[in-house]
């Protein structure tokens, strides 16, 4: 029992393994071994004990042991609570709360507060495994990488870099983040995404096209000074359930009114003063018949919307349609309620507005992201303390990797893929930019703006639809050939839609690569007897670095155990699986590498000096450590420090943490925030579209943060900017040789940002928000009945969009499919959800036994009078059929009021059956996660986001019946 | 003139008037917000949610089923309102009234013994035996015998050690005797639940009443408390009273007691086990005095009554006198004892022919 | 002397289970034994309401009054805890236990039960402070460390509370202060009339939408 370094686990039943587990580690090395003593008495003359099992299986004490407290962050939602972590000889033997962080006070989740079972890690996977003729073996890293990067080469050469996929992920940290978008950029394709594509990216698409920025205004920690809180489509009490820490306190110290608008009653709604609940895929409907009423009674807030808002007007006529029988008819909401949470909100002010993934998975989940944005600056409730669209990301780190831009239409920073964009990127990376430019397919197969685009330039496949990438013929896509390899590099598949054909698809890949800290889902639900290689990559917890919470605050981490048994820290991997293919050395030009394990200092240094555009260039590693060790010097409400080394910084430096670490920038707390100087964290919205539009002046007037010199709206500043205004001599000698003929987002440095701050300006620009945006599908955002819809009656009023011939790639239905029937076989509405114990795709959380043991069953939810109708009892097996095809096996749960009738709610954290078959012995030995489960996106269906691809999961049909 | 007059009037009427309204005003004002406040009580009038949950959880005005996602028995109860109830009993009436139950019957054997003494066969021993218990009733009988007084031991253990046996045997030393206890109870438990129902059918014919004779013997008391030993036949009514009251209670005990069983893997809930707890220990104790009484009579109560358990026989005259009904049965052979049904087991030296139910010594 | 006591505020209790896993964390609970749960009321139907449940450390304990064989003892702190060396697991506590705290692992034939394991408040048991044998038998002893269970330290919006009654009662007093007099006892009507803001919750809307 030697436990320095964790074994292979022997095949145990998981009750065993949890027993052993409970007797190991902490035991063999308790804090006060050294005093025990006497005191160890035959406990008990009669073996009829629990504990004496534990006595006896009670190893000598190692002595002398040291502990170590370490500070690291949770690695599930994106609320970033701290943790304290007690080590002892290299084993995690405590976790302590972190009273003194700012965000959590100590406090966690189920999730958070079993983090500490990563460190027993029993059911990870424990070292490369090759699956040949069907069976699960053994193999090298050396070999793994050997075999891997030879065939990614073989299909390099027959069909072009393209055809390889990197699918990255939320889990990262920031510099794995960054480094694995350069990685893909080093191989050539911009075929690479992670989960942000699944969960907010219509958010970031739409709110950062209204006002600038795609992320959480305000924080968590804000919401304290809310006066009225509105969540939609979202259930916090289980996603995110410290965020109501924050919460409660608006509502017990404010006085300020709870509004939960969902289809199901949740267990956040169980807490609110007021529950809206609308049809799935209404939320257009709801939120439009709130505004309504705010215009009928002039609620709005007038002179905000004059300075500051673009486009009301037209907005005014859309909402205009949204009278209160045809909200009550849409979403089912009657007038008396909807009246009452638009006056709540009116008169209760600032509000703030949190929304979830119940707003963003639809088919228009941009125009229901725009249409929050456009209630709340209807309202006035924008760029102030309390007020704020607060948009809760999911992962730990979904906001950094979609911040470095893992994602298949930027680069890190939002930089997109235009040529401007790659030479920014080539010079941050010291790379030869044709050198770059020669990794990428050389062909066109699309247009951009009339003229031939290069694959470099064009949108890869999103992870959405990475299926279709390998199903669909290769002729109607805009690549060279189909996708042949995919690289699931920390990415659940049971996240994603459409089941059967994902598994079509797995079984056609030539190359099957999955590097995790578990096997996953995507190891077993194929049928494939060889091409598929298992990586085990190290969890957050056995590396460092930094993570950026939901409100914009990086984060570092503290390494708290080494990589259990053979696994690597995902940057090692990378750095190990570039040599092979030939760009090691471009990928880590300026980055030490020790033991090929990239530094990761270097990395948060590299990235800072290439982050402009949204300000993750303030955050030097020394500047992230020195918070990390103050967490205590931080405000519970405001973030920011009072007194200590970091005085005023707001913590973690939100960004945009403007200019680099030396000008000392204290982060943005809430974004857009006027009455602060843009060097104490105030801002203004950004001139991102233009300065003028028809004859429209798009800039802000007379609105500025405290202290702008322009005393007006202007645009973003470039060097000639500077020149004119005569500010061009503020800058150093230095800093003018690097800023002649850029603008802010690409002055390497800094110079340009730090001029116009110093006038008290907002380097890009002070414009007006627009609540028209003129270049998505629906400029004003309008309603349309999902692709899968009951109501038909609906449908010819609400139309989904016409099919899309090229979109992102791959062609994109959307009328062809709503125009046929389903309702007669499929009469109930699917949606889905989350639950507090799991995050994700859950083989993680599944695995963990301390949560396993509190969710063994997939189940539905439905209601009774469904269940009566279809002669279903509680606690029965069921089979949920979708209009697809795909039949899934699971639980009944009836409730009387949790759904509506006609609605099946699903958890999407289960997997490891399909289509009613257990494949739990189809996981290598022993990595099997404890509780497996039918996953519910096996049964869900085509639909695609109109600007994103983001997948429809929230609003589909389905059919009952008993199994 | 009357115009001045009827202006002065209405003057005074305007300054009674306005006093009068000032005064009202003053008083009435006040009072305004409270009405309100009081309109507003009863408009406004919605439970208070923190009484009603408590209300709910204390299942006072319906069932309010809770969930929970943490499985074992019971678990989604919040408040287990019974528990307290069961306590009540089991400390306040259990322990005390069930020891004063059995001190009195006890004390009542004693003090019978000291005025009564001995009963002995009034003839004497006439050195001819009887065949009255087959060696199967009689090995059934033993190890009814046994587990009983196993269970009933340790069941009394369980109950009164805590007081009585912990200051002997402190902590250690008591919890494992009350372990040791626990174990014969739950296993011991298992054999009694088989012998049971064999003890049921192998005693039953000899077992139910005979309403002419068995009504008489009771009304005499078995002749216990004086005056002439009433008829009795084979097993009397007193005997056949313990039958019924050891086979009844016998099986009352089994059931419950299996409910009380391996809640492991039954996974039964409190309510059953507190309500089977409560019928077990009443039973029991009562069937433990029955016991007592029995135990007095076969042993030190009445000479040569342990012999017909150990042996299989008796002696003639002690059947004349006890069971005369029975002896005269034997003496015209009618009724065929279980002797001659079974030569073979009777064991010892019996010279008697076979048909014979007498031996002799 | 303090009086250790647990407190949950219903008004706040999330059912987000982090007391139950924190305590499975600290105390390295096997698979199957709980001594924390969270009980929710009227799931899913307006005025569900959850609260974290365990040993609530009675000052008149019933399963101390009916163990057999007297193996509960109260420490200075009042923390009821009890002896597994003494304890025979009968299971009389679990019978009379109002909030269902004693836990049972199997053991022996026919799944028949262990020795009685249930929340210590986190103070361990009657072996030396933090030694591995009363770590092996009760897990943690963090009152020994100066510290409150982990239940309520980690608890996501400090619903449930831990330490000295007063101190308890006081932060419990304050809050109800704060929620001007909402949710529990007196004024509750007339505060939320008054505020024109919270009315009782009732579910409004249908999900198949109008018609």
């Amino acid at each position: 029992m030697k436990l320095v370094k964790k074994k292979e686990g022997a095949d145990q039943s998981p009750a065993q393994v949890v027993l052993n587990a409970a007797t190991m580690d902490r035991r063999t090395f308790l804090k006060r071994s050294g005093i025990s003593a006497g005191g160890i008495a035959a406990a008990s003359s009669l073996p009829l004990s629990m504990m004496q099992k534990a006595s006896a299986a009670a190893e000598p004490a190692a002595s002398g042991g040291k502990t170590d407290q370490l500070r690291t962050i949770c690695t599930h939602c994106s609320v970033g609570c701290g943790i304290y972590a007690e080590v002892e000889n290299g084993v995690w033997t405590g976790q302590e709360p972190a009273f003194d962080h700012p965000f959590n006070r100590g406090a966690h989740c189920a999730k958070g507060a079993s983090v500490r079972e990563h460190g027993h890690g029993e059911r990870r996977l424990k070292y490369p495994t090759k699956l040949v003729d069907g069976k699960w073996t053994k193999v090298s890293w050396e070999q793994a990488i050997n075999e891997i990067g030879d065939q990614m080469k073989a299909i390099r050469e027959q069909s072009g870099p393209d055809s390889v996929y990197w699918l990255g992920s939320a889990k990262h940290n920031n510099e794995q983040a960054y480094l694995f978008r350069k990685f893909a950029a080093l191989w050539g394709t911009n075929n690479v995404d992670h989960q942000a594509r699944i969960c907010h990216s219509t958010t970031v698409a739409g709110v950062a096209n209204t006002w600038g920025y795609g992320a959480m205004t305000n924080s968590y920690n804000d919401i304290h000074n809310s006066k009225a809180i509105l969540i939609i489509g979202g259930n916090p009490a289980e996603a995110h359930p410290v965020s109501l820490q924050h919460v409660f306190r608006a509502t017990e110290r404010n006085n300020a009114p709870l509004i939960v608008i969902d289809p199901r009653f949740t267990r956040t709604a169980a807490h609110a003063d007021l529950f809206m609940r609308i049809r799935p895929g209404t939320d257009m409907a709801a939120v439009w018949g709130m505004l309504w009423h705010i215009f009928e009674n002039g609620w709005e807030d007038k002179e905000f919307i004059k300075q500051r808002v673009y486009g009301m007007d037209e907005i005014r006529a859309e909402v205009a349609k949204w009278t209160p029988d045809e909200v009550e008819r849409v979403s089912g909401v009657p007038e008396e309620t909807v009246k009452r949470a638009a006056q709540l909100m009116a008169q209760n002010r600032p509000g703030t507005f949190i929304w979830c993934m119940g707003g963003t998975q639809h088919t228009i989940g941009n125009n229901n992201t725009r249409a929050y944005c456009v209630f709340q600056l209807a309202l006035g409730n924008m760029g102030v303390a309390g007020g704020g669209t607060n948009i809760f990301r999911g992962h730990d780190n979904v906001q950094g990797a979609t911040d470095f831009g893992v994602l298949s239409h930027t680069l890190p920073g939002y930089y997109g893929l235009s040529g401007g964009a790659w030479k920014h990127w080539a010079k941050v990376w010291d790379v030869d930019h044709d050198w770059l430019v020669g990794q990428f397919d050389q062909g066109s197969y699309e247009e951009a703006k009339g003229k031939p685009a290069k694959p470099m330039n064009t949108k890869g496949i999103p992870v959405s639809r990475w299926i279709d990438g390998v199903l669909e013929d290769k002729a109607n896509m805009a690549q060279k050939d189909n996708v042949r390899a995919m690289v699931f590099w920390g990415h659940a598949p049971n996240s994603q839609t459409r089941g059967p054909d994902m598994k079509e698809a797995m079984e056609k890949l030539d190359l099957m690569v999955i590097i995790d800290p578990y096997p996953t889902v995507s190891a077993v639900m194929h049928d494939r007897t060889d091409g598929v290689y298992l990586l085990p990559a190290a969890t957050q917890f056995e590396t460092y670095g930094s993570v950026t919470a939901s409100n914009r605050s990086l984060q570092w981490r503290d390494k708290v155990i080494d990589p259990l048994f053979e696994s690597l820290p995902d940057h090692t991997i990378m750095y190990k699986l570039a040599g092979k293919l030939g760009f090691g050395e471009q990928l880590c030009k300026n980055i030490a590498v020790e033991n090929d394990e990239p530094n990761i200092e270097d990395i948060t240094r590299e990235f800072n000096k290439g982050m402009w555009t949204i300000g993750y260039t303030g955050q030097s590693p020394e500047r992230l450590k020195q918070h990390q060790r103050n967490w205590h010097t931080f405000d519970y409400t405001s973030l920011e420090a009072r007194g200590g080394p970091a005085d005023g910084d707001y913590y973690g430096m939100p960004w945009p943490c403007w200019g680099t670490a030396e000008m000392g920038h204290p982060g943005t707390p809430n974004l857009y925030d006027t009455s602060k100087p843009v060097a104490r964290g105030g801002l203004n919205f950004r001139a991102r579209f233009g300065v003028e539009r028809d004859g429209v002046n798009l800039l802000a007037e007379g609105s500025y943060p405290v202290g702008n010199e322009l005393r007006d709206g202007h645009p973003e500043f470039t060097a000639d900017m500077l020149k004119q205004l005569g500010w061009w001599d503020d800058l150093t000698d230095a800093e003018k040789q690097l800023a002649d003929g850029k603008n802010w987002k690409t002055d390497r440095s800094g110079g340009i940002q730090r001029v116009a701050i110093k006038h008290g300006c907002a380097p890009f620009g002070n414009a007006k928000a627009r609540s028209v945006v003129w270049t998505f599908p629906d400029p004003v955002p309008v309603h349309r009945e999902p692709l899968y819809t009951t109501r038909r009656d609906l449908v010819e009023k609400y139309p989904s969009y016409e099919d899309r011939k090229s979109f992102y790639r791959l062609p994109t239905r959307y009328g062809s499919i709503q125009a046929k029937d389903y309702t007669a076989d499929f009469p109930l509405i699917m949606t889905s959800g989350r639950l507090v114990e799991y995050e994700g795709g859950g083989d993680e959380s599944r695995s963990n036994p301390w949560l396993a043991e509190l969710q063994q069953d997939m189940f539905a939810e439905i209601n009774i009078e469904d269940a009566n109708n279809y002669g279903i009892k509680d606690g029965e097996q069921i089979w949920v059929d979708g209009p697809e095809g795909a039949s899934i096996k699971v639980m009944a749960k009836v409730t009387q009021e949790g759904v509506a009738p006609g609605v099946v709610w699903l958890p999407f954290h289960f997997g490891g059956h399909f289509q009613g078959k257990d494949l739990r012995d189809k996981y290598p030995k022993g990595s099997d996660p404890y509780v497996l489960g039918e996953a519910c996106n096996t049964a869900f269906t085509y639909g695609y986001d109109s600007v994103t691809q983001m997948q429809e999961t929230k609003a589909s049909l389905c059919r009952i019946r008993s199994a | 003139m009357s115009n001045n007059k009827q202006s002065r009037i209405r003057h005074h009427r305007m300054v009674v008037f306005s006093l009068l309204s000032l005064v009202v005003l003053t008083l009435v004002l006040p009072l305004i917000p409270y009405a309100i406040a009081e309109l507003g009580e009863t408009a406004g009038n919605v439970a208070n949610p923190g009484t009603e949950y408590w209300r709910d959880v204390r299942q006072r005005d319906r069932i309010v089923t809770g969930t929970t996602q943490v499985r074992g028995v019971d678990t989604d109860v919040l408040i287990n309102v019974t528990g307290e109830e069961w306590r009540q009993f089991r400390m306040g009436q259990l322990a005390p009234y069930g020891a004063i139950v059995l001190g009195v019957m006890v004390g009542i054997l004693v003090v019978y013994y000291l005025v009564r003494g001995k009963i002995r066969i009034e003839a004497g021993r006439s050195g001819e035996r009887v065949r009255r218990y087959t060696s199967a009733e009689m090995t059934v009988h033993w190890i009814l015998a046994i587990t009983f007084v196993l269970l009933a031991l340790s069941g009394l253990i369980l109950i009164y050690g805590r007081w009585v046996l912990i200051p002997l045997l402190g902590d250690a030393g008591f919890s494992a005797t009350a372990t040791a206890s626990k174990v014969i109870h739950n296993y011991g438990g298992l054999l009694f639940a088989a012998i049971v129902p064999v003890a049921f059918f192998l005693y039953l014919k000899d077992s139910l009443f005979n309403l002419k004779v068995d009504a008489k013997w009771f009304l005499r008391a078995g002749g216990y408390l004086g005056g002439e030993e009433p008829s009795a036949e084979k097993v009397n009514a007193g005997q056949k009273a313990w039958y019924w009251v050891a086979m009844l209670g016998g099986f009352v005990l089994v059931a419950s007691g299996l409910v009380l069983d391996f809640p492991n893997i039954f996974q039964q809930g409190r309510e059953w086990l507190q309500g089977a707890h409560v019928i077990h220990t009443i039973v029991a104790i009562g069937v433990i005095v029955f016991f007592f009484v029995h135990l007095y009579l076969a042993t030190i109560g009445v000479e040569g009554a342990l012999e017909s358990i150990t042996s299989g026989h008796v002696d003639a005259n002690w059947a004349k006198q006890h069971h005369d009904l029975w002896y005269k049965e034997l003496q015209t052979g009618q009724g065929g004892g279980s002797a001659s049904e079974e030569p073979s087991m009777s064991g010892g030296s019996h010279a008697g022919g076979v048909a014979s139910p007498i031996a002799k010594d | 002397m303090a009086r250790m006591k647990f407190l949950c505020d219903v008004e706040r209790c999330i059912e987000c289970n982090a007391c139950v896993t924190a305590c499975k964390n600290e105390n390295e609970v096997p698979w199957g034994v709980n001594r924390r749960r969270v009980v929710t009321i009227n799931d899913g139907s307006p005025g569900e309401r959850s609260m974290s449940v365990a040993c609530m450390h009675c000052s008149d304990a019933p399963c101390a009054a009916v163990c057999p064989v007297d193996c509960f003892y109260y420490t200075d702190d009042g923390v009821v805890l009890h002896d597994k060396d003494i304890c025979i697991g009968c299971g009389y506590c679990f019978y009379a236990c109002p909030f269902g705290a004693p836990q049972f692992p199997q053991d022996g034939a026919f799944g028949s039960r262990g020795k009685m394991d249930k929340c210590t408040f986190c103070a361990g048991g009657p072996e030396e402070d933090n030694s591995p044998e009363e770590h092996a038998k009760y897990g943690s002893n963090r009152l020994a460390e100066g510290k409150l269970p982990l239940c309520a330290e980690m608890c996501a919006t400090k619903a449930l509370l831990a330490g000295d009654g007063d101190t308890v009662a006081d932060i419990y007093r304050e809050r109800v202060t704060w929620r001007g007099s909402s949710g529990i006892g007196w004024g509750w009507g007339v505060a939320y009339g008054k505020a024109g803001l919270r009315e009782g919750k009732a579910i409004e809307g249908k999900a198949t939408g109008g018609e």
